[in-house]
């Protein structure tokens, strides 16, 4: 039981990154009812304008977060009038259009990236990736990685600000009306295509920045968004679709798991595991963990 | 009268137009390449083709293949595997029947490797791969599918070898594959090594493929053994480095098979690149001679560096070495552009017979056993990153500098 607080901290840091995956997600599910396969891109999109402006000025990535953040905010502000066309369509089955659009753009995307940034894995250096705070719980020796701890702290930050926005603010308050009745949030005065526009903006700038901290963490490449794809999925659904409270807890849950089972038991059924529970949670309580998706 | 004369005119104007590129069209050797251009293993698939086209680019440059006084050029016709062993077999089906090339050169993974080679068996169509390790391969015993590449369970156990000659001697060892055909025979393979070596197992792990292995990590950390040997690819390797680098711990060695020979690894990790093992069967610097194409490694590497940008390593140096045993096989039978189904077979029987010194080093295929189609005229060498250089430090006879060892802290670099 030795490895008890470390397989704890690093569970909890794993959760840190796909909370960061997967916040901006749901919101943006919980407003248009759209899934974004392309999730995992715009993350990579992200990664590379990090690793790009640090190369080009040898600046720390961190410093770079808020202009990376308006820059993709604007390009999906952009987008989103595209994919807002598609969804509300009145011949055949304007979700699974939805579907089908995004997943395209995921295809797009990838394949331009790799004509664009090439096909080599790569890094993204930052002062944060060389330091860990080392410590003692109950004998047990403790690391945590600066880097993973940024992770963490960036995450709460980006959930906070959200929930702020949401719960405190006019702007949040349409948001919240859009999300639960489009019509009836119309009539009350909420614009739904700028008000979809900014949500879409917000989720593209916050899914960008993502992509520079897994960058600093992990490493980059065009290959990369499947995976982060699947996983932000997987904690939405397991929050419960569109369901933004339940998010840091299902990708605590996520993490948690993966770092227990790959410490205590069989590393190579981690992923045979996380689905496991997934689908055990999803028959006991089909709406995600707190019955309260969409 | 007049209409049936203008038709007749222009039926034989078309047959002249269309004899001479007709016949131009049999004068290449047409030649099929099933990799990986998308997917997860796109990385390598990109440098298999490197490997391919750099072969295709040097032997057309020459006017082609020569046969018996005639030279016939090379065409490649590639098809995308998207690192999906189904798709590779479907892209293997089509080239066969709908482009009914000669012959293949095969793709960069073992998994797809292993999902192509019953296909060109169906088909009897000879097929070189460039890349694939895995030894499930050659124990299946295709017929029709040979590998320039050593098996890892051919080369595997050297890089083990060389770090026991090290002082302090290495006493324990964490081993960890990525749960792929390639990664997970090249793990077996460094334990089977180490068991023969009667190194201390304190971890034997093989994980999804793409994950964060930091949690494995830590608890490996906590069982401090002397050497880290991991088997995955390239994303994988920077992940993992980066994951050691981060819970701030340093193994004595760190041995990382396939990939490290690649400049792209050390740009992507930088100083923490440094005093990595790895192995290999052929670098940049390796002193082989050949008097086909590239009379030897340097040369080679400096005609990728041109066309490229990279000196290559040894998967693309593998891949155009599979181009070269076809060549010294079609020039062994005499074969021509378009062959039969009996002239394959001749091919075939031919590679069998390949013993050929080329800039790679020797070519020479088994014909019988567990490494049946396997090159095995190589000799496998232990390499390690020394400021940011591809060092040769094992076995004793090839050694270029002597390996570091133990591997500087993380902290200090």
């Amino acid at each position: 039981m030795e490895l008890l607080p470390q397989a704890l901290a690093d569970g909890v840091m794993l959760g840190g990154i796909y909370i960061t995956i997967a916040i901006a997600f749901s919101l943006t599910y919980g407003v248009m009812h759209v899934i974004d396969f392309a999730v995992g891109e715009w993350i990579m999109f992200g990664a590379f304008t990090g690793y790009y402006l640090n190369k080009w000025t040898g600046l720390d990535p961190f410093l770079f977060l808020p202009v990376i953040f308006v820059a993709y905010f604007g390009v999906g502000y952009l987008i989103q009038p595209v994919i807002h066309r598609v969804l509300s369509g009145t011949k055949g089955n304007p979700f699974l259009m939805g579907l089908v659009f995004t997943f395209g753009l995921a295809i797009m995307f990838k394949g331009l990236a790799l004509t664009v940034f090439g096909y080599y894995s790569n890094s993204i250096p930052s002062m944060f990736s060389e330091g860990a705070f080392n410590f003692d719980v109950f004998g047990a020796a403790v690391t945590i990685p600066t880097v993973r701890l940024v992770g963490l702290a960036y995450a709460l930050a980006i959930t906070a600000v959200l929930h702020y926005m949401l719960k405190k603010t006019n702007f949040g308050l349409g948001v919240r009306a859009l999300a639960q009745h489009k019509d009836a949030a119309g009539l009350m005065g909420v614009n739904s295509r700028r008000t979809g526009s900014y949500v879409y903006g917000i989720y593209v700038g916050i899914s960008a920045m993502t992509g520079v901290l897994l960058g600093c963490i992990l490493s980059i490449g065009a290959q990369m968004g499947n995976e982060y794809t699947i996983f932000a999925f997987f904690v939405v659904v397991l929050a419960g679709m569109g369901y933004l409270a339940g998010v840091p807890w299902a990708a605590l849950l996520l993490g948690l798991v993966q770092s227990i089972f790959m410490i205590y038991f069989n590393p190579s059924h981690t992923l045979l595991a996380v689905f496991v529970i997934l689908y055990l949670i999803l028959l006991i309580s089909p709406r995600g963990l707190f019955g309260k998706g969409v | 009268m007049k209409l049936g004369f203008v038709r007749t005119l222009l039926l034989i104007a078309a047959l002249l137009v269309a004899c001479p590129l007709f016949a131009a069209e049999q004068k290449s050797f047409k030649i099929g390449v099933i990799t990986e251009l998308s997917g997860d293993l796109v990385t390598g698939g990109n440098i298999t083709k490197r490997g391919y086209d750099l072969w295709a680019q040097e032997v057309n440059a020459k006017g082609g293949i020569d046969i018996k006084g005639t030279k016939y050029p090379v065409k490649l016709v590639y098809a995308d595997a998207q690192s999906n062993p189904a798709a590779g077999a479907a892209a293997a089906e089509r080239l066969i029947t709908q482009e009914k090339v000669d012959f293949i050169l095969g793709p960069y993974s073992s998994g797809v490797t292993l999902a192509v080679a019953p296909v060109v068996d169906k088909y009897k169509i000879p097929m070189i791969t460039g890349s694939a390790e895995s030894p499930l391969i050659w124990r299946n015993k295709f017929k029709y599918t040979f590998g320039t590449i050593p098996p890892i369970n051919f080369t595997g156990a050297t890089s083990i070898k060389t770090l026991l000659e090290m002082k302090p001697t290495p006493k324990s060892i964490a081993i960890i594959g990525s749960n792929d055909a390639f990664s997970k025979a090249t793990a077996e393979a460094y334990k089977g090594a180490a068991e023969a070596a009667k190194l201390k197992i304190v971890k034997f792990s093989i994980v999804p493929s793409g994950q964060d292995m930091t949690p494995l990590l830590s608890a490996v950390r906590s069982m401090k053994p002397d050497i880290i040997a991991f088997g995955g690819h390239d994303e994988e390797h920077v992940k993992f480095v980066k994951a050691l680098r981060q819970i701030g711990y340093t193994p004595k060695a760190l041995l990382m098979h396939c990939g490290i020979t690649d400049k792209a690894f050390t740009d992507a990790v930088g100083k923490d690149g440094d005093q990595i093992f790895g192995t290999t069967c052929w670098t940049g610097t390796a002193k082989t001679k050949s008097k086909i194409l590239w009379p030897n490694a340097a040369a080679y590497a400096a005609a990728s560096q041109k066309a490229f940008g990279n000196p290559g390593d040894y998967t693309q140096g593998g891949c155009s070495a599979a181009g070269i045993a076809f060549q010294v096989a079609l020039q062994k039978i005499g074969a021509k552009p378009g062959m039969d189904e009996a002239m394959r077979a001749k091919l075939v029987k031919a590679l069998e017979e390949v013993d050929v010194q080329t800039f790679y080093g020797r070519v020479k295929f088994a014909t019988a056993g567990e490494y049946y189609h396997a090159n095995v005229g190589l000799d496998p060498l232990t390499v390690q990153i020394q400021k940011g250089k591809i060092m040769t430090v094992g076995p004793k006879a090839s050694v270029e500098a002597a390996a570091q060892y133990p591997m500087k802290e993380w902290k200090s670099r």
